[in-house]
């Protein structure tokens, strides 16, 4: 098992790692982005972060879904208590990443179609991005954020799938395993803000990829985040440091969605990262995960829009 | 027999490092010759070692101590599903399987086996490509090619297996969490072994098989055990019926419907309805191989297919399709290849099924004793009347020999209940023997210990064959379809 490479320049990296918090910025980056990232990382490593509440009806959804006993009615009602919620979960469940047969009106509709554990995700994902909102200005920012993350979602499950993983966790790994990116998006204009300078897009983007899987795990603690949630956004860069197998799975998928959303699954250096390698994907299992790219991407559309 | 031609020359080469190729490959080492192992996995060991014989073991053993509370009779009452740990369970269960993996790996690399990453396919009868995982090929030569690529899951044309709601044997290794029910298609080994460990977790769980009775090639007093234990653990087995068709729900139940009408829903589904041989990308047509009416190569006794050259051992070959008798198919085939005396061919060989109970085997059962030799004397000995059963708590077990009908000669051995598939290896050794019954008699056990069984099982015979106006001829008794696998590979060319 090798080491995880840096992802081409230009890219959103798949994963970072999970222990770099260097007091210390980049030799290219800007004095305040600097000074930005020293401050932020000292409080990520004392746990001395603003950390957002998890969204009620996040919570619930979760609770919903994490119940061996979850049935459809139980996150029907849930839904019901939250019509903006209701509405963008009825638009993704008509997307056509899910293909249903004929249009889809109804909440029990959506859930049969769907399934409860898949609605319970999307239903995560939607009450999550309502929660964790920033600047207007950096909405484009959070999209994208956001479109990687149900991108690695949907990538996850099927390579669970593929490797006879498990599958029902794959999906919620992928999706949170970069949690920390809104937080530290936030946290850093607002530093920025407080020290009256602006962060160059570049800057902004470095320091939330480098500092984001601290921070999120900070925030999968705080919310009681399933341990293996946990462990993807923690070792997911480093996956190596553990036996479970999601953050491995993690990996491989936000590197298919980095590429996905980005240059293109057929773009050159998709496999040039070490995880192909490590969980013994030949070509011909690449092409199968790469052959879902459309249902990924109208779920990445859906959840991102 | 040697190979021209282009490519890397090796005197054998192996294609799979499973059960049958590593054996295969250390024999071929062990005789001097140049050999190299080709295997489609970063690790070795097959699918026996990450997702079949290991793996299925140990979850059963690290269920049997996590449930299992027998000194403290009434402790297992009550027991949810929620209560187990399976995701510790099915950790435990890497560190079992890459220990095993390591310690195959180190056994190839100290016989200085080549071990090559990647696909093999056949270029002509001599002449192999490997596919590396990055594409790059290497072609070899052998003189002698060993095809030991295993089997997987067989998938159903009427069942979607998405390996999250409907698993196969691959798949459930994947649990993180116990189902509180669960459907089992099959009636087999791999869906006795699950269904009766899940049962045993907590989980209900219902069999499904078109038999009449599940493990039907065994004994029916065996089999009778295993399924009492089995729905006393809360299992139900719905036998000489089938699931024509399974579907999801959507909302987190799996439909299943079977032909009588009935439909059972359950959290999940396993299918365990049979394996099928790893065939696919060999090329098999290049080297003027092809596969029998069953889907599998086609072998004689020496696991040697109609290529003088090219031999075949393992689950690809078909039934048995034990880890054990695969390995002993992969050394006799290297044997015979070089000319080695791979000595006596095994008369027989034991069956061990891990289930709860587990279940042993060796030669011929009652019905089959009937036939062959127009009678039998049958003597048994329950657990509960063994002291060492009674120490443990483990009394629901038996072990049943079979004599033929003056009550002299063994024929077989059967056991059922704790240490079952150690406990058969002593019967194993007295048919090997041909030792008579009465040496069970003459001999002096262990006190206390399971194998005092068969002293008392041996006396029971004793005390008919004093009766002998009261033979033990059950006719009642069906008869068990002829055993499988005792010899050699098992699959003779042309047998069906």
């Amino acid at each position: 098992m090798s080491t995880p490479t840096a992802e081409a320049p230009g890219l959103a990296p798949a994963c970072e790692p999970a222990t770099v918090v260097r007091p210390s910025g980049p030799a290219d980056g800007s004095e305040a982005a600097t000074g930005i990232r020293t401050t932020l990382a000292e409080r990520l490593q004392s746990g001395d972060v603003d950390l957002p509440q998890l969204p009620e009806a996040a919570a619930e959804v979760l609770a919903a879904t994490q119940d061996v006993d979850a049935d459809a009615r139980r996150l029907v009602a849930l839904l019901d208590r939250d019509p903006a919620l209701a509405s963008h979960l009825l638009r993704v469940a008509n997307a056509p990443a899910y293909a249903p047969r004929s249009a889809i009106v109804s909440l029990r509709q959506a859930v049969t179609h769907l399934g409860v554990r898949t609605v319970g995700e999307l239903a995560l994902a939607a009450s999550l991005r309502s929660g964790l909102v920033v600047d207007a200005r950096h909405a484009g920012d959070l999209r994208a954020i956001w479109a990687h993350a149900a991108a690695s979602g949907g990538f996850a499950r099927e390579a669970a799938r593929l490797l006879r993983a498990p599958v029902e966790a794959a999906f919620l790994c992928g999706l949170l395993h970069t949690i920390g990116k809104p937080v530290v998006l936030r946290a850093s204009l607002e530093l920025a803000k407080e020290a009256g300078v602006a962060l160059p897009p570049d800057d902004l983007r470095a320091l939330v990829d480098e500092l984001h899987a601290p921070a999120g795990r900070l925030l999968a603690t705080s919310w009681k985040l399933p341990a293996a949630v946990v462990a993807a956004i923690a070792t997911c860069a480093a996956y190596q440091r553990t036996d479970e197998p999601e953050p491995m799975i993690t990996a491989l998928a936000a590197r298919l969605a980095t590429f996905l959303l980005g240059p293109g699954l057929e773009a050159d250096g998709l496999l040039d990262h070490p995880v192909f390698a490590d969980l013994n994907l030949y070509p011909e299992d690449v092409a199968g995960l790469v052959a879902k790219a459309d249902a990924v991407r109208g779920l990445a559309d859906a959840c991102a829009g | 027999m040697s190979a021209a031609g282009g490519g890397e020359h090796f005197d054998l080469a192996v294609i799979g490092s499973g059960p049958a190729g590593q054996k295969a490959a250390v024999q071929g080492a062990k005789a001097g010759r140049r050999v190299a192992v080709v295997e489609r996995d970063a690790a070795v060991g097959g699918a026996c070692v990450r997702r079949g014989t290991i793996p299925s073991k140990a979850l059963r053993e690290a269920a049997v101590r996590r449930v299992d509370r027998r000194f403290w009779p009434g402790a297992t009452d009550g027991i949810a599903p929620e209560d187990v740990e399976i995701g510790r369970l099915m950790r435990q269960l890497d560190r079992v399987v890459d220990a095993h993996s390591l310690y195959m790996q180190r056994q190839l690399d100290r016989n200085e086996v080549v071990r090559l990453h990647g696909k093999a396919r056949f270029a002509s009868p001599h002449e192999l490509i490997v596919r590396a995982r990055d594409g790059s090929e290497r072609r070899l030569r052998a003189d002698v090619i060993v095809i030991a690529t295993g089997s997987r899951p067989r998938a159903p044309s009427h069942v979607a297996i998405d390996h999250e709601n409907v698993l196969d044997s691959d798949s459930i290794l994947s649990l993180t969490y116990l189902p509180r029910s669960l459907t089992v298609l099959g009636g087999g080994v791999i869906a006795s072994e699950y269904a009766s460990v899940l049962a045993k977790l907590g989980v209900a769980v219902t069999m499904v098989d078109e038999s009449d009775r599940p493990l039907r090639f065994l004994d029916r007093e065996v089999t009778e055990r295993f399924l009492a234990d089995f729905e006393a653990s809360g299992g139900r087995y719905l036998g000489s019926r089938r699931a024509h068709r399974v579907s999801f729900d959507g909302v987190g139940t799996v439909h299943a419907e079977l032909t009588d009408g009935d439909t059972l829903a359950s959290d999940k589904l396993l299918v365990a309805l049979g394996r099928v041989a790893n065939v696919e990308g060999l090329d098999l047509a290049a080297a003027g191989l092809a596969l029998n009416e069953r889907g599998v190569i086609p072998v004689d006794a020496s696991c040697r297919t109609i290529q003088p050259h090219i031999y075949a051992a393992g689950d690809v070959i078909g039934p048995p399709a034990l880890a054990a008798t695969s390995m002993e198919q992969g050394r006799r085939a290297v044997c015979h290849a070089f000319g080695i005396p791979p000595g006596h061919p095994p008369e027989l060989s034991p069956i061990g099924i891990y289930t709860i109970p587990e279940i042993a085997s060796v030669g011929i059962d009652q019905s089959e004793a009937v036939r062959r030799h127009g009678g039998a004397l049958v003597g048994r000995a329950r657990f509960d009347e063994v002291a060492r059963g009674q120490i443990s708590g483990a009394t629901s077990g038996f072990l049943k020999l079979v004599a033929d009908a003056r009550g002299e000669r063994l024929l077989g051995a059967h056991v059922v209940g704790e240490g079952a598939t150690e406990l058969i290896h002593v019967a194993q050794m007295a048919l090997v023997a041909h030792l008579p019954v009465d040496a069970f008699i003459e001999n002096i056990f262990n006190f206390p210990t399971f194998a005092e069984a068969y002293r008392v099982a041996a006396l029971d015979i004793a005390g008919r064959r004093a009766r002998r106006d009261e033979p033990d001829l059950d006719a009642a008794v069906e008869r068990a379809p002829a055993r499988v696998g005792v010899r050699g590979c098992g699959t003779a060319l042309g047998e069906p």
